[in-house]
């Protein structure tokens, strides 16, 4: 058994000349809570349905708690637990109903943690699944994933329609609950202060490929954001350069260590250093993925002179 | 549990097929009562030979088997077929839940074997409830009792099959119940029609020729005095297992 719950190698899925994944090199280790973040159509749901044996890769290679995707298909669903982006289940069917039909396929299932979580969730069992509230069908889903006793939980936008109080309810769960007994949480969302509240790793996907994945606890201890002020910038040159904006004669370099180094580089190529700020998980994706000077080659380190 | 989930879904439609199959038979059964009625008053009345009497008898079975079989059963069939085929695993994908579904782990396999458990059981059940539901008066109006109509059942039961293997197909590859039930009827259409088409614009009449060979089983005008014709019987029954196959295989290597 390897240490890695999800573990992908060059992971590609085109469909016709859109490459919705394009050689994806993900590691998520085991008994963490990985976050997996990205904006619209960079390729996070499709990366997770091509895990789950939803879509067929294109290209590259994928285990799932050490399963080979291709191969042990069966092997990954019956220890992983799933919420999907859209949170449709059964519309026929109540809550109880679907836990009904769901407890047949997991032989971990557990009945104990049903009547908690419903009852922590405050779901309405016997209402049918198509007249739920967004949030309580969120809810349903959530506690489908949670009870069956999985080693894995893929949670695709998993606090879509929830409110705040069940949100931290739930984050609470994933960690106080699943985390604690060993289990890996491979959060892929939008919602950034969540993953950076209870998450361990982030991966950060754009455009296929991951572009950055490193424990949330680098970003806070080494990652920093350096404002420097030129008439005209420098071309600048580091391993540990992610990001670099400008904007007027005022320039922004997000750096990943050794921040002091980089600053006395600029300072000696005749740039101001203002200032030099710890960042938080947001900044260090929106210089990641933005539109303006992104760094999305996979390889960051060099950002050209502007012209 | 996909077939608890099946039979949940579909209970109120089974439960609606059988009432409206009995339902028919009965009332396909007092139609005939009343025709043995009117036949009965011309013999009494017009003094009519026991000969008469006999061929009767005679027309009356067959009639029945025309009716019940060619009439009746085969339309049942053909909606319930396609009904039935539409209202299955391929409607998952309309309704957003295939991967739901699809991340149960099983077999995929195993969701379209259980379609066609529950719905060619209901399929069956149907039809022979059609048939049923007419054997009382079958037996009222005949002295020897209802004849061999429930023989005609077989081919019933087979042609259902085909036609609902073909609406479940079309369903899963569409993607959704209305779309796979516009394609699986526009299929019948074309059989039915297109060799007609050919026959009437080309002079082509071969392919005429084998759709009418593969309705055979229905030619019961001359029945029971010709014997059951397995052959048709056959085809109809490799025509469902190609269909059955068919899902299958779309069903492993579809995505969501």
């Amino acid at each position: 058994m390897n240490d890695l719950a999800i573990h992908t190698q060059g992971l590609a899925k085109f469909f016709g000349k859109t490459r919705a994944v394009d050689g994806l090199d993900l590691n998520v280790p085991r008994g963490s809570v990985y976050g997996f973040l990205g904006r619209n159509g960079a390729g996070k749901t499709t990366t997770v349905k091509t895990l789950l044996g939803l879509l067929r890769p294109t290209a590259g290679s994928a285990q799932v708690l050490g399963y080979d995707i291709r191969r042990h298909l069966l092997a990954i669903l019956e220890r992983t637990g799933f919420v999907p982006e859209n949170k449709t289940l059964f519309g026929s069917l109540t809550p109880a109903q679907l836990v009904r039909f769901n407890q047949g396929y997991f032989p971990k299932w557990s009945g104990e943690l049903v009547g908690r979580y419903a009852e922590l969730f405050e779901i309405p069992m016997h209402v049918p699944f198509a007249k739920l509230s967004l949030g309580n069908k969120t809810k349903v889903c959530h506690l489908l994933a949670l009870c069956q006793g999985a080693d894995l939980l893929i949670l695709d936008e998993p606090s879509i329609g929830l409110d705040p109080v069940i949100t931290d309810l739930l984050l609470r769960v994933l960690v106080e609950d699943q985390v604690s007994e060993g289990r890996t949480v491979f959060l892929s969302s939008h919602q950034l202060a969540e993953v950076e509240r209870i998450a361990d790793w982030v991966g950060i996907i754009e455009k296929g490929k991951i572009v950055l994945e490193t424990r949330l606890e680098d970003i806070r201890q080494n990652y920093r954001l350096i404002r420097a002020a030129a008439q005209t910038a420098p071309a600048v040159s580091s391993p540990h350069l992610v990001a670099a904006q400008s904007s007027g004669n005022f320039w922004s370099y997000l750096v990943a260590r050794d921040a002091e180094d980089f600053a006395a580089m600029l300072r000696a190529k005749g740039m101001t250093i203002l200032e030099i700020l710890p960042v938080s998980l947001g900044e260090v994706f929106l210089g990641l993925t933005r539109k303006e000077m992104p760094c999305i080659s996979g390889k960051p380190g060099t950002i050209p002179a502007p012209a | 549990m996909y077939l608890w989930k099946a039979w949940h879904d579909s209970r109120t439609r089974v439960v609606l097929y059988i009432l409206a199959a009995l339902s028919v038979g009965v009332l396909f059964g007092l139609d005939l009562v009343s025709w043995a009625n009117w036949h009965a008053y011309l013999m009494t009345h017009r003094r009519l030979s026991p000969r008469y009497n006999y061929n009767f008898y005679i027309d009356v079975t067959f009639s029945t088997l025309d009716w019940l079989v060619l009439d009746y059963g085969q339309m049942a069939v053909l909606l319930a077929g396609l009904s039935l085929g539409a209202a299955s695993t391929g409607r998952e994908y309309g309704a957003g839940t295939m991967d739901f579904v699809l991340t149960r782990p099983g077999p995929r396999r195993n969701f379209v074997l259980t379609d066609w458990t529950v719905g060619l059981t209901t399929m069956v059940i149907m039809v022979s409830g059609l048939a049923f539901g007419a054997l009382p008066f079958l037996c009222l109006i005949h002295a020897k009792g209802p004849g061999n109509v429930l023989a005609g059942l077989p081919g019933l039961w087979v042609l259902g099959a085909a036609i609902y293997g073909l609406s479940h197909f079309t369903t899963l590859v569409a993607g959704s119940a209305p779309k796979g039930l516009i394609l699986s009827m526009a299929t019948v259409l074309t059989y039915f029609f297109l060799p007609t088409a050919l026959r009437e614009w080309w002079h082509a009449d071969a392919l005429l020729r084998a759709t009418q060979w593969t309705l055979r089983i229905f030619d019961h005008g001359s029945w029971p005095l010709s014997p059951f014709d397995w052959s048709v019987f056959a085809f109809w029954l490799a025509t469902a297992a190609g269909f059955l196959g068919a899902s299958v295989a779309w069903i492993r290597f579809r995505e969501v």
